[in-house]
């Protein structure tokens, strides 16, 4: 689903971002991204995302090179990629219906789907009730909820959060992990960037470790921290 | 884009203008007087062509015969003018005989006396003729210098080719001048439309980047900042409309007027009706323009869509 191959990418004030990555998540994993904050996490996930371009290397999504593709092709890139972030991006003059309503309406979904669907999204992270809601109404929890569905309504084959839980208390945190696995039994394909030690040591899922740009460990089932 | 996509796009730029109540205010004020000097400039040069116009029209060319003409050379002269009328080159043209000639000029003498001894024999017969084109001038004299029964060069035939030939010129540099002007304005114009939709941009960046995350389209993200310039020039070209008129329509009673008072009757200034819709339209098409094309350069350069 994603590969890079010996992907490097230098940031023009001279800072490497990532260095000679080689990685492969296959269809349907689960997969964190680990490493103390400058490691390189965000750099990773904006490579596949097309928010950053590689020096070296290649970075494809589903067999295509993300970095060889026209221009107007990255919108269909985007559509085939839910995104999470930490600080949520929503909209705040619309409500949570309507924000998650606007990444339907941005893809031309008929009036039709974006009215069946958007309740569904809602409910899948537990926020049918709270569809009226603006941002600001809501707990931070609830927020990322809304961000879980607008990202997941276009039914995208990969989800990226990047440190989706930051700004969330623990309680909330494990929460939204467990949303984010349930997405990944359904079908999809999770990536989470994290620093979140403790959850990523309870869930045993795969676990790559970013230290200075390179990828130091790649382990399934793996621990936040080596332990040899 | 699908309608449904473009009304709900539309509706965020026209919201837009309202939200940055300020800004577009400040916006339209501008692009108001860019219009506005566009408008009097245009205004000027029409009423100035439309005086210069008429002048030219009435120029004549005056055709003064020998004094002892004979019918057969004046008929020729009389049949050459015809010939050219037919052929639209003469626009009017009037036979002044001996006796029309004595009379004029009886009449613009106050004091009879001053006409002693003169008879109507010793005055010479004219032609005077308004020509379609003025500037044809040298082709329609040509032939006729060289008729016999007129009179030797420098009286014979009168034409004020120096008057048609200031005026032209004059009217050319007024064009000139005109268009400079005109596009000096539509720069700056543009130059500020763009600079507002820069604080929009700035403004919705949050939006902008969630539209490209859920994978929004470029010229979805362009629709809100286009149709809010098009809104700022349709807003800026009413008030310009209306300004115009209200200030031209004033202008004209008060200053032909004025220009009456002071003997200049002959200068007029145009009404405002036929020119005034084709001002509308300029104000419109270009408000729209300045609004479209100052959001676009504005998007792509601080947007790079
Ligand atoms: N746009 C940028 N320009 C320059 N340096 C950057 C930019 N983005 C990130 N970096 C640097 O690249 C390194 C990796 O950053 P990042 O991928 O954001 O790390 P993480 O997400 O793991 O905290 C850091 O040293 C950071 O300062
Ligand atoms: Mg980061």
């Amino acid at each position: 689903m994603i590969r890079f191959i010996d992907v490097t990418k230098v940031y023009a004030n001279g800072v490497v971002g990532l260095a000679g990555a080689n990685l492969h998540v296959g269809k349907g994993e689960f997969a964190f991204i680990v490493g103390e904050s400058g490691s390189g996490k965000s750099t990773l996930l904006k490579l596949i995302t097309r928010e950053e371009t590689p020096n070296t290397g290649e970075v494809q999504v589903n067999g295509y090179n993300v970095h060889a593709m026209g221009r107007w092709e990255v919108p269909l890139l985007r559509r085939s990629l839910g995104m999470v972030f930490q600080d949520f991006r929503l909209l705040p003059n619309r409500t949570a219906y309507e924000n998650v309503a606007f990444a339907m309406q941005m893809v031309e979904s008929l009036p039709r789907e974006i009215r069946r669907q958007v309740p569904l999204a809602l409910g899948l992270v537990g926020l049918g009730k709270k569809a009226r809601s603006y941002p600001s109404q809501l707990s931070g929890g609830e927020q990322q909820r809304v961000v879980l569905a607008r990202a997941l309504v276009n039914n995208p084959a990969v989800l990226i959060a990047d440190e989706p839980t930051g700004n969330l208390d623990p309680k909330t945190s494990w929460e939204i992990m467990n949303l984010l696995d349930e997405v990944n039994q359904r079908g999809t394909t999770v990536l989470v960037a994290t620093h979140e030690k403790n959850i990523v040591d309870a869930m045993k899922k795969r676990v790559i470790s970013l230290e200075r740009g390179t990828i130091i460990s790649d382990a399934e089932k793996g621990r936040y921290e080596h332990e040899d | 884009m699908k309608i449904r996509t473009m009304r709900l796009l539309s509706r965020e730029g026209v919201s837009n203008v309202v939200k940055n109540k300020l800004m577009s205010l400040a916006s339209i004020g501008t692009v108001v007087i860019a219009l506005l000097l566009l408008g009097l400039v245009l205004l000027v040069a029409i009423n100035v062509k439309s005086n210069m116009d008429q002048m030219r029209k009435e120029l004549e060319v005056l055709v003064f015969l020998n004094i002892d003409i004979n019918d057969l050379d004046r008929e020729a002269i009389k049949a050459y003018i015809r010939e050219r009328e037919a052929a639209g080159e003469v626009a009017s043209w009037k036979y002044e005989s001996k006796e029309d000639a004595y009379r004029n000029l009886q009449a613009s003498f106050s004091d009879p006396a001053l006409l002693k001894g003169m008879t109507s024999d010793q005055m010479a017969e004219s032609f005077s003729i308004r020509l379609a084109n003025p500037e044809d001038g040298a082709h329609f004299i040509e032939p006729l210098s060289q008729m016999p029964g007129i009179q030797p060069e420098p009286d014979g035939i009168n034409y004020p080719q120096q008057t048609l030939e200031r005026i032209t010129g004059f009217a050319d540099i007024l064009n000139t001048v005109t268009l400079a002007l005109m596009g000096i304005m539509l720069v700056i114009s543009v130059f500020i439309i763009s600079n507002t939709i820069r604080l929009t941009v700035f403004a919705r960046r949050k939006e902008i980047e969630i539209m490209r995350h859920v994978g929004a389209l470029d010229s979805f993200i362009r629709m809100p900042f286009f149709v809010e310039g098009i809104v700022i020039g349709i807003l800026s070209a009413a008030a310009a409309f209306l300004l115009t008129w209200r200030g031209y329509g004033w202008t004209h009673d008060t200053l032909n007027l004025m220009l009456a008072d002071l003997g200049f009757g002959m200068f007029i200034l145009v009404p405002f009706e036929p020119v005034g819709m084709r001002i509308v339209l300029l104000y419109f098409i270009i408000g729209m323009a300045i609004g479209g094309i100052g959001s676009l350069i504005s998007v792509r350069k601080h947007l790079n869509v």
